[in-house]
């Protein structure tokens, strides 16, 4: 017996282990400040075994000093219960999230996955054109631990809606507008098909001290090229219930306004509001009018888009160059 | 003090018996004298025969005198004075003294010796000792434990009976053997993919008579399809074995050195040893009956089930109706076939009805005895066209003139014919693919594209082996003491498979395979012996020395051609080969080849004081021409020590102990790997160059001139005690078994030009603790003799080492998934699968990722990919909500843990009954069959590709919102694809494959004597035997025992079939 237990003492012991081929693919980081980004796929396992624990160590600034804005918590809102689409007010949606405390930018503890939550903004953090920050991860397991060192994080300035007209950089407009995402619309004048250099889209907040602010609505407006307001209703085919996921619809001759869930789409799990992919959401308006023939022409003019900042959101679809026709020919 | 003689002069026993013989002569030499003498006639019986057979070879002595021998039929005649004693002996039975008291009749039956530790010869490293001098751990099955029961391999019978001797009786297919692993596995290595990947079979050497037989080569195993699997050791039928042992430990191995690495089984068949001449006839006829088959849901039930199941779950009504309209088998009222219902599994099997007939005729005395075997085993495999018989004539003598010469010959002959369908005899892929489509389809025709049962049923399948295996052995006392001996073995066995596939199977044009090996092998051993004692005050001999040292050169020869002719005109003509333009379309050739040489210088030194403390010393040289050129010849040392308590005073007068033994030992022992190519490179013709032949080397391989053999290094602990009278035996053994320099294929560097290399860098460790009893639990003096028996092993094997220093490595399965994760100080076969913490019961439990709201998911970012309820649980153990291959974990072990049986023998006038259970315990099976059952409910349209329906009552499957299940929802077909909930890579199909089995109960009964003598018989006995009963598992497939030694449960298994037997045996 006693020869049994001396000899085993000599028998390795059963750890994890460490492998030198395990490596992050992606050094560089440049998320969008003011949305959740994730980064996959960042980190070959190789021959190490799982599960891995990481660990960001040492976040300091390009120049070398501490970077504690990255490493203090703030309160971010997490979701706890998964967004489907089939919501049926604002609240059972905010229901599904709370507000945890979390450092603005994090690595999962055993993916190697890095994140930035969408409460970071460029107030706090050094946006880019600045050089941003510098850091080392720490991955490690019973087998042991390695160091990955100068991680770059240069963080893109807001662009708080998509398509978007603002530089990733300065932050600063290129463009007034944004083009739609679909059009199939007849020009009143020049009765020719419209395309995305007559009809272009704006996006625009109103600020929170306008009365009647709510900070979770959102609304959409019609203009001709002079400006005035087309009647929403002359679309008159649109499913107004569904052009968003949102709430207590306020539609009159000037807009159709909805309560709304910030981000849009919430999440990018596939809804009826989304594209396919769920990746943005689709917002459609339609009208059907008779064309030269007697033929039927189902018109729409669509946008997929995103917005992630809370506020009262309004999107205005400016037929630039030629009003919409919705008679009959 | 001694009483009983060895009948191997290289102990010193002889001189115990001298002593007592003189001490008798003196002692009673005026007793034997006075009265008139009188005849005494009797007859003995064998006590430990469960067929209580008489004893021919009795001694009597009476008086201190050799007064007669029992002949042929136990029957002996003596005269002797009315008060005399006479004194019964026989080797290993209790020697009995009977007063004869006037009495002119004396039947007496001979007890076996329960102390066991005396008298019980134990054969070990070519030489025969006592039980009391042996230092290894060693444990002797008789062979008539193993009667009774029909079997192809007689090894499959001695499953649960031998602590750590793990046998696994994994097919039911005639002829082929299961796995048998000693105390753990002893090699890592894992070949194939998918149900058809297995382990490297380490089976134990077996010698057979004194002559090793290697198990593990060529294609022994029928694995590899080339040639036919039949397994050396099936040729001697379990009628004609006279015990077999099992050396587990070092110092029991040691003298067979190379190839003794994984154990030593020790086979030793039958004598002749009575004046006159014996005929001994054992039959029977045996019934296989096949196991529960699955039940399956067949015609108007399926169809309905299918469409229900395509409504109640496709995304749209529309959709679904369009897709139960597409499929006709489900909605063309006017079809032939429509709510057909063929029965598939019973094309393929079938309850037979089988025969084994033995012949024995034996005779001689010590100085010429013969024996003649005769022996036929035909057993019809209860898969169509599948069977196996074998044919042998085995034949023994010895001379034996004076006490200084002794020659034995031997000739065993045996022709064994195998089918094996369509499959390679283990695996029928055919039959587990055919035989579970839906009973939709037509059945079979040549019309119909069945062509799985067509396969197995008109595949012209034929196997042949011929064996000869013929041993001289001579043995000479030169000097007082000094004994040389010779053994000379020559092994000729041949194989051919030809394999007919007709027309219709292959594109109409017929297949034809046909296969030839050659294996020969020229064994030779020549050996001395010299014993010497130093005797003290008394006489007695006080310090025993003996000396024993041997040569051995082992010769084979092993070469295999085949051609596969594939363009038969036609099915009538099977060749000669047809059409064939050149060698290359005739796709045939030397598929292996292998000639080796090994030679090997062996010694052993042993020393006793009074028998007391015992001392071996082993030491073995071994050069073999598998090795590289740079590893020499290989030192096999070993030591052992014994100290045998009860001859120590302080024991004596403890009256209970009858015997007490502690024994320790360390040695090594190797085993040759690879071939001669590993190690010096293969060369072959290629291209002409400058108009001359060139020849290249074959960069497949480096060559590896440091090629060593596979060395374990055993360290061993046992007790052996025997208390109460012997009613009450223990043996324990404690062990460490280190394994180094395992082989492996190495792929290396693809910068250099060489694809593998042949590397020994692995090592495992198994240490366990064995445990052997033996009980009789009523007084010797009942009419009913019980005895219980048991022994289970606990065996550890960890992983020691990996090539290039690495802590683990997987062997990705490609076909199933069902990886295999090697990792240092863990068990080195672990699976390596997806986690199942049960069945989603409500959406809501699926874990939400806080970052991005998006439920777990596998795959891309559909919307069909996102887990919901009905689905399994599957870890995510990286934390990324995406279920991955990074995902799996390590999950159980494929080697069972613990093994054992238990066994109990009843006796009771002519009656007796035997029953064996055997066990095997903490082992993990993968229950592929069940993962491929609610798999097939993935496409109830396509009827082609989804195979037949089980019912699911009984299956603790998820059915609505808030169900806490087992199994994930099989009817939810549209995410089937992409979910893949019954993957069969996942834990929930990992169950615990602990099984309690019965292996067998044998009732016999002997008819009176008087009766039987009138027809002249001397002894008639008949017994009934049923086999393979059943088992107490918790495992939920048909049979936990039939997996492939990997522990997958396959359904291209053969599985075992139910036995019962009828045997008639008949002396004459």
């Amino acid at each position: 017996m006693i020869l049994l237990v001396s000899c085993r003492k000599n028998l390795p012991d059963n750890r994890l282990s460490l492998a030198g081929d395990s490596q992050f693919r992606q050094y560089i980081y440049q998320p969008t400040l003011g949305r959740n980004t994730l980064f996959t796929n960042n980190f070959t396992y190789g021959n190490s075994s799982r599960p891995l624990n990481f660990k960001i160590v040492n976040m300091r600034s390009f120049t070398g000093e501490a970077a504690p804005e990255l490493t203090k918590l703030y309160p971010v809102k997490v979701w706890k219960t998964a967004y489907d689409g089939t919501e049926k007010s604002l609240e059972e949606i905010e229901a599904k999230r709370v507000t945890e405390n979390h450092p603005l930018f994090e690595i999962r503890p055993h993916s190697g996955e890095f994140l930035m939550w969408a409460e970071a903004n460029s107030n706090m953090l050094k946006a880019q054109p600045d050089s941003g920050y510098v850091f080392d991860v720490e991955m490690s397991n019973t087998g042991g631990r390695k160091y990955f060192q100068n991680f770059r994080l240069s963080p893109l300035r807001e662009r708080p809606y998509e398509p978007s007209n603002l530089d990733p950089i300065t932050g600063q407009s290129t463009n007034v507008s944004v083009s739609p995402s679909g059009i199939a619309i007849v020009g009143e004048k020049r009765k020719q098909p419209l395309n995305s250099n007559d009809v272009r889209v704006l996006f625009k907040k109103i600020p929170a001290n306008t009365p009647g602010y709510s900070g979770h609505s959102l609304t959409f407006k019609f203009i001709d090229t002079l400006s005035q307001i087309i009647d929403p209703n002359k679309f008159a085919r649109t499913d107004w219930a569904n052009v968003v996921h949102g709430f207590n619809m306020v539609k009159d001759s000037e807009k159709v306004k909805y309560e709304v869930a910030y981000p849009i789409p919430c999440t990018s799990y596939p809804t009826k509001y989304t594209t396919s992919s769920g990746d943005r959401a689709t917002a459609v308006f339609r009208f059907d009018r008779l064309g030269f023939g007697g033929v039927l022409q189902q018109c729409s003019v669509s946008l997929n888009f995103k917005i992630f900042e809370k506020g009262d959101w309004e999107i205005i679809f400016w037929f630039k160059t030629d009003r919409p026709k919705f008679d009959n020919d | 003090m001694k009483t009983i003689r060895s009948t191997q002069n290289i102990f010193p026993m002889k001189y115990f018996y001298s002593i007592a013989i003189v001490l008798l002569l003196v002692g009673f030499h005026h007793l034997a004298y006075g009265q008139q003498p009188i005849v005494v006639t009797g007859v003995v019986y064998d006590g430990q025969s469960k067929k209580k057979e008489t004893m021919p070879g009795v001694t009597l002595v009476s008086g201190g005198k050799v007064i007669a021998q029992t002949d042929g039929n136990g029957r002996y005649k003596v005269t002797v004075s009315p008060n005399s004693e006479i004194t019964f002996r026989f080797l290993s039975y209790v020697t009995q003294s009977i007063k004869v008291n006037n009495r002119t009749t004396i039947n007496l039956t001979l007890m076996g010796d329960e102390n066991q530790l005396n008298e019980v010869k134990i054969t070990m490293g070519y030489q025969t000792k006592t039980k009391a001098l042996t230092t290894g751990s060693t444990v002797t099955i008789s062979g008539k434990d193993i009667q009774g029961q029909p079997a192809s391999d007689v090894m499959s019978l001695l499953q649960g009976k031998v602590a750590g001797l793990n046998i696994q009786n994994n097919t039911g297919a005639p002829g082929f053997r299961g796995s048998i692993t000693l105390r753990g596995i002893s090699n890592i290595d894992v070949s194939g993919s998918g149900s058809s990947s297995f382990l490297t079979p380490t089976s134990p050497l077996f010698v057979i008579d004194g002559v090793p037989v290697d198990d593990n080569t060529n294609y022994s195993y029928g694995f590899q399809q080339a040639g036919p699997g039949v397994s050396p050791i099936s040729q001697i039928p379990a009628e004609d074995i006279e015990d077999i042992t099992t050396l587990k430990d070092a110092a029991a191995t040691a003298l067979y050195g190379s190839r003794g690495a994984y154990g030593v089984i020790l086979v030793t068949t039958k004598r002749g040893n009575s004046k006159v001449p014996i005929v001994r006839y054992n039959g029977a006829t045996f019934m296989s009956l096949v196991p529960q088959l699955r039940n399956v849901i067949g015609g108007r039930g399926e169809r309905m089930m299918r469409i229900n199941q395509i409504l109640q779950n496709d995304t749209a009504y529309y959709h679904a109706i369009d897709l139960i309209n597409n499929s006709p088998l489900l909605s063309d009222s006017l079809n032939a076939y429509y709510n057909n219902s063929t029965d598939w599994q019973s094309f393929f099997y079938r309850n037979t009805f089988n025969q084994t007939h033995n012949l024995n005729i034996s005779g001689g005395d010590v100085a010429f005895n013969y024996k003649v075997g005769l022996g036929v085993f035909d057993e019809t495999g209860i898969q169509e066209n599948t069977g196996y018989s074998r044919y042998n004539l085995n034949m023994n003598m010895t001379y034996n003139p004076t006490r200084k010469f002794k020659l034995t010959g031997q000739l065993q002959n045996s022709i064994q014919k195998q089918q094996t369908g369509s499959g390679n005899g283990l695996l029928n892929s055919g039959i587990a693919s055919t035989g579970s489509a839906s009973s939709l389809l037509p059945s079979p025709s040549l019309y119909s594209s069945s062509s799985g049962v067509l396969a197995q049923l008109k595949t012209d399948n034929d196997n042949k082996i011929l064996q000869t295996f013929a041993t001289i052995n001579a043995e000479y006392e030169l000097l007082q003491n000094l004994k040389v001996a010779t053994f000379l073995n020559y092994t000729n066995s041949s194989g051919t498979k030809d394999n007919f596939s007709p027309a219709a199977l292959n594109g109409n044009q017929s297949e034809y395979y046909t296969y030839n090996d050659r294996a020969t092998k020229l064994y030779n051993r020549n050996q001395f012996s010299y014993v010497y004692s130093l005797t003290d005050k008394s006489g007695e001999d006080a310090h025993t020395f003996n000396l024993f040292a041997f040569t051995e050169i082992n010769s084979s020869f092993f070469k295999a051609d085949a051609i596969l002719n594939q363009r038969g005109v036609n099915d009538q003509l099977r060749g000669p080969l047809t059409n064939m333009t050149n060698y290359l379309t005739s796709l045939g050739g030397t598929i292996d080849y292998s000639d080796r040489r090994s030679v090997a210088f062996a010694g052993a030194f042993s020393y006793n004081y009074k028998q007391k403390y015992v001392l071996d010393l082993n030491y073995r040289l071994d050069a073999n021409s598998d090795n590289g050129e740079n590893t020499g010849y290989i030192a096999n040392p070993s030591i052992a020590v014994k100290w045998n308590m009860e001859k120590e005073r302080f024991v004596e007068k403890l009256k209970w102990i009858n015997y007490a033994a502690i024994r320790l030992s360390y040695g090594s022992n190797i085993q040759p790997v690879g071939n001669v190519f590993d190690a010096y490179g293969k060369y072959t013709g290629g291209q002409r160059y400058n108009n001359a032949n060139s020849i290249i080397m074959d960069l497949q391989r480096l060559p590896n001139l440091d090629l060593q053999p596979t060395k374990a290094t055993t360290y061993n602990l046992g007790v052996d005690f025997g208390i109460l009278e012997n009613r009450i035996s223990v043996v324990f053994d404690t062990y460490y078994k280190q394994n180094d320099n395992i082989f492996r294929y190495k792929n290396i560097s693809t910068t250099n030009s060489f694809g593998s290399v042949a590397s020994n860098e692995i090592s495992n460790v198994n240490y366990g603790w064995e445990f052997q009893t033996t009980v009789r639990p009523l007084s010797p003096n009942s009419p009913f003799k019980w005895t219980l028996s048991g022994n289970f092993a606990i065996n550890r094997e960890v992983l020691a080492k990996l090539p290039d220093g690495l802590r683990e490595m997987i062997y990705y399965d490609t076909s199933l998934g069902q990886d295999i994760y090697y990792r240092l100080g863990t068990n080195s076969l672990s699976n390596y699968l997806f986690n199942t913490k049960g069945v989603y019961s409500t959406n809501s439990q699926v874990p939400v990722d806080p970052l991005t709201g998006l439920p777990y998911r596998t795959g891309g970012t559909g919307v069909l990919n996102y887990f919901r309820a009905g689905d399994p649980i599957f870890t995510d153990l990286d934390g990324n909500y995406v279920l991955d291959n990074n995902d799996k974990v390590i999950a159980g072990n494929s080697q069972p843990q613990v093994t054992g049986g238990l066994m109990s023998y009843l006796q009771w006038k002519n009656w007796s009954l035997e029953v064996n259970t055997s066990f095997t315990l903490i082992r993990d099976i993968i229950n592929n069959p069940l993962a491929r059952q609610l798999k097939n409910f993935g496409n109830p349209w396509n009827v082609l590709k989804s195979g037949a329906l089980v019912p699911l009552e009984g299956l603790d499957y998820w059915k609505n919102s808030g169900d806490v299940a087992m199994y994930g929802n099989p009817l939810d077909f549209v995410r089937s694809g992409i979910i893949d909930p019954f993957r069969i890579d996942q834990t929930v199909f990992q169950e615990d494959g602990s099984y309690f089995k019965l292996n067998s109960i044998k009732l016999y009964y002997i008819l009176p004597k008087t009766f039987t003598s009138r027809f002249g018989m001397n002894r008639v006995s008949l017994n009934a035997t049923a086999a393979n009963l059943g088992f107490i598992t918790r495992y939920t497939g048909p049979n936990p025992e039939n997996v492939t030694s990997l522990g997958r449960d396959d359904s291209g298994g053969y599985p075992s079939p139910k036995q019962f037997t009828l045997g008639l045996n008949i002396e004459f």
